[in-house]
């Protein structure tokens, strides 16, 4: 199943965007455009699917703040989006119980980072990804092909992870030194190549793990 | 120096000369007149004293008298009216004297003239007053009368007198020197209230006023003081207000900047790196097209109003208002057309000076204004009567608490609404800026569900 995210956004361009972005990369969402109403919408009962809430601070209704009781009732981690580039603002959002503050404009590869952190942090993390025919299970840390165990170096293990978190986005090769190997890696961007050509062979993912120009890799799933 | 002091220096400098010399002059005018009284007393005295005598000569036979006999019979006389204080001259020689004073001048002959001679001798210890004059008697010899009389007392008089005066008036000058002091610094005082009332509002405290009861100038002044600490204050206020309304306006600038930048940025940033859908790709693209678009209308709109500062660009000239409704109607024709609005106006307005692509462009704001706010089949209504505009409408209207707000930068009633519209929140400020430039007031009125009028009242006649 996948995982559920609200998105409490009043500006539908922004909200939309935020929708088509979380979509890509394999969530549910759920816009609401009004403070008011979303706050109706953690009294029903499909709130209960909720893993996180997307929030802005201004809202038509009732403002982002003050639906924070809202949201610790039903038990929903909150990220606040607010275009308040203020530490006070900041301070207070993160005071009132939210897991996290992002300013606007704000990168979509960020966001996604941040979600998966907060929902790793509040035990709602996904168990298995589903990639065409290839299941990871992230809890034990293997890789299924149809059912049967494909074995993977660390380090792939860790790109494919990486790569299917962010499905559909595309991925430089810098970001992917960073982010697996760390930053004190010292070693090409060819070392990122190596082992996206592994995993191709591995899992058969030609076509799945594609070369975008002049940006890095992306896995692809519609 | 404090200026109490001066006051008080200068005062009691004054009053000091003052008083010592008048002092001075009548004790003076006073001593002379009582030296003068007492010489003429005693001149008449001897004057007297010379008639008897001549009197008394005359009857004797002094001239057949021996020297014995004579000078025996002056003794007698000399007693007679008082040895102690004459002395008997004969032939401008001491005869007789029998005075305690010893006269010691040569030059007797001045005392035995037919005018009394007056002379005040001064020894270490007393003042005397010594006249003579001849006794009119015609005979062998020259007789003269002198009349020696210790006047010291006279003098001890003055002296007391003096001393009295000067110790008076050290007391007098001395309470008067205590009294001025206090009334100088308590007619001063005001400027105490004064000063300390200025250094309070050069630190901030702007409502502080001086408490100044008195009349005089430092009444005045304070008055003075005060109004102009008010309008200090006030311009303050006006200020304050002013950079505080720019303050805000910057921050909804910002906002109204970034929330389309974010879309542009994300949705840009999603066709770039993000593998979506074709359907999906196409509302990125509409997006980022509605977005820009919004962003030319915004800046448009700011020129406008930032313009409108730079008053070079404006230039007033004769419109007809007639020919400027029916432009605007022109205008607005196809836009209102589309959404099943009409528009009635009419034109009863004299030519007026005015700047005619302002003006238009602030009936055109309003009109849009009251068509986003109407629906299919309504009508909007253009009048113009005398200096008076009214753009009318029957849409849904302003809640009362928002009213006064729609004419700030960027406000927007409804949010959401507006944007889907394609306004952003400038076109009333627009207005008024408009009606500001053109000597005009706007007013609106309005009421939920039944629609709102906006008044643009112009002032009776530019010139």
């Amino acid at each position: 199943m996948k995982t559920k995210i609200l998105v409490l956004e009043d500006d539908n361009s922004i909200s939309q965007l935020i929708c088509m972005n979380l979509e890509a990369a394999g969530f549910l969402t759920i816009p609401i455009l009004d403070g008011l109403e979303a706050q109706a919408y953690l009294q029903t009962e499909q709130s209960k699917e909720i893993s996180l809430a997307l929030v802005d601070v201004m809202l038509p209704g009732k403002d982002g703040f003050s639906l924070m009781e809202d949201f610790q009732k039903v038990d929903i981690p909150v990220i606040y989006l607010t275009a308040k580039d203020d530490v006070i603002s900041k301070v207070q959002g993160l005071k009132s119980g939210a897991e996290d503050y992002m300013v606007k404009p704000f990168e979509i590869l960020e966001l996604l980072v941040r979600i998966e952190k907060v929902l790793e942090r509040t035990g709602r993390g996904r168990e298995m990804i589903q990639i065409h025919d290839v299941s990871i299970h992230l809890k034990e840390h293997s890789v299924t092909k149809n059912g049967v165990p494909i074995l993977l170096k660390p380090m792939e293990y860790e790109l494919l992870v990486t790569l299917a978190s962010n499905k559909n986005i595309a991925l430089s090769r810098e970001e992917l030194l960073q982010r697996i190997w760390g930053t004190d890696f010292i070693g090409e961007t060819r070392t990122v190549d190596v082992h996206i050509a592994q995993l191709r062979k591995k899992l058969d993912f030609h076509q799945v793990i594609r070369t975008v120009s002049k940006t890095g890799y992306r896995l692809e799933e519609l | 120096m404090k200026l109490w002091k001066k006051l008080s220096l200068v005062t009691i400098t004054v009053m000091l000369l003052t008083t010592g010399i008048s002092g001075a002059i009548t004790l003076n005018q006073t001593f002379s007149y009582n030296q003068k009284k007492t010489v003429e007393s005693y001149e008449k005295q001897l004057g007297t004293t010379a008639y008897a005598l001549e009197r008394e000569l005359d009857k004797s036979r002094i001239n057949e008298y021996g020297e014995t006999t004579k000078n025996a019979y002056l003794s007698y006389l000399m007693k007679k009216f008082g040895s102690t204080q004459y002395i008997l001259l004969e032939d401008y020689k001491v005869a007789y004297n029998m005075t305690p004073f010893l006269l010691t001048t040569t030059k007797l002959e001045q005392f035995g003239q037919n005018d009394i001679m007056t002379v005040i001798q001064k020894t270490d210890t007393q003042y005397t007053l010594i006249t003579g004059k001849r006794i009119p008697y015609i005979g062998e010899h020259e007789y003269g009368l002198i009349l020696v009389q210790d006047i010291s007392e006279l003098y001890r008089d003055m002296k007391k007198q003096l001393g009295f005066y000067i110790g008076f008036g050290v007391i007098t000058t001395l309470l008067a020197v205590i009294l001025v002091f206090l009334l100088t610094k308590r007619i001063l005082r005001p400027l105490k209230e004064l000063e300390s009332a200025s250094k309070d509002i050069s630190s901030g405290n702007l409502d502080r006023r001086a408490v100044v009861t008195t009349r005089d100038e430092i009444g005045m002044l304070a008055k003075s003081f005060n109004y102009m600490a008010d309008k200090m204050e006030q311009q303050m206020h006006d200020i304050t207000n002013e950079s505080e309304r720019r303050k805000q306006m910057l921050g909804s600038l910002t906002h109204e900047l970034k929330t389309p930048m974010t879309s542009i940025i994300g949705y840009a940033d999603t066709l770039l790196h993000v593998n979506v859908r074709k359907e999906q790709q196409e509302i990125a693209l509409t997006h980022i097209h509605d977005e820009c678009r919004r962003l030319e209308r915004l800046s448009g709109k700011l020129m406008n109003l930032i313009g409108m500062y730079d008053n070079d660009s404006i230039c007033f000239e004769s419109v007809s208002m007639l020919e400027l409704f029916q432009r605007v109607a022109e205008l607005e024709r196809e836009n209102l057309s589309k959404k099943g609005i009409r528009l009635e106006y009419s034109c009863d307005m004299k030519d007026r000076m005015a700047d005619s692509d302002l003006l238009e462009s602030l009936l055109i704001n309003l009109i849009d204004n009251a068509a986003k706010a109407s629906e299919e089949g309504m009508t909007i209504w253009l009048t113009g009567q005398g200096n008076v505009i009214t753009v009318q409408d029957e849409g849904c209207g302003i809640p009362k608490e928002e009213l006064a707000h729609v004419t700030e930068a960027f406000y927007m009633v409804d949010k959401v609404r507006s944007r889907k519209s394609g306004g952003c929140g400038l076109g009333l400020a627009l207005c008024s800026q408009i009606a500001q430039l053109h000597h005009a007031t706007i007013s609106i009125d309005s009421r939920l569900g039944e629609g709102t009028t906006v008044t643009v009242t112009f002032e009776e006649e530019m010139t």
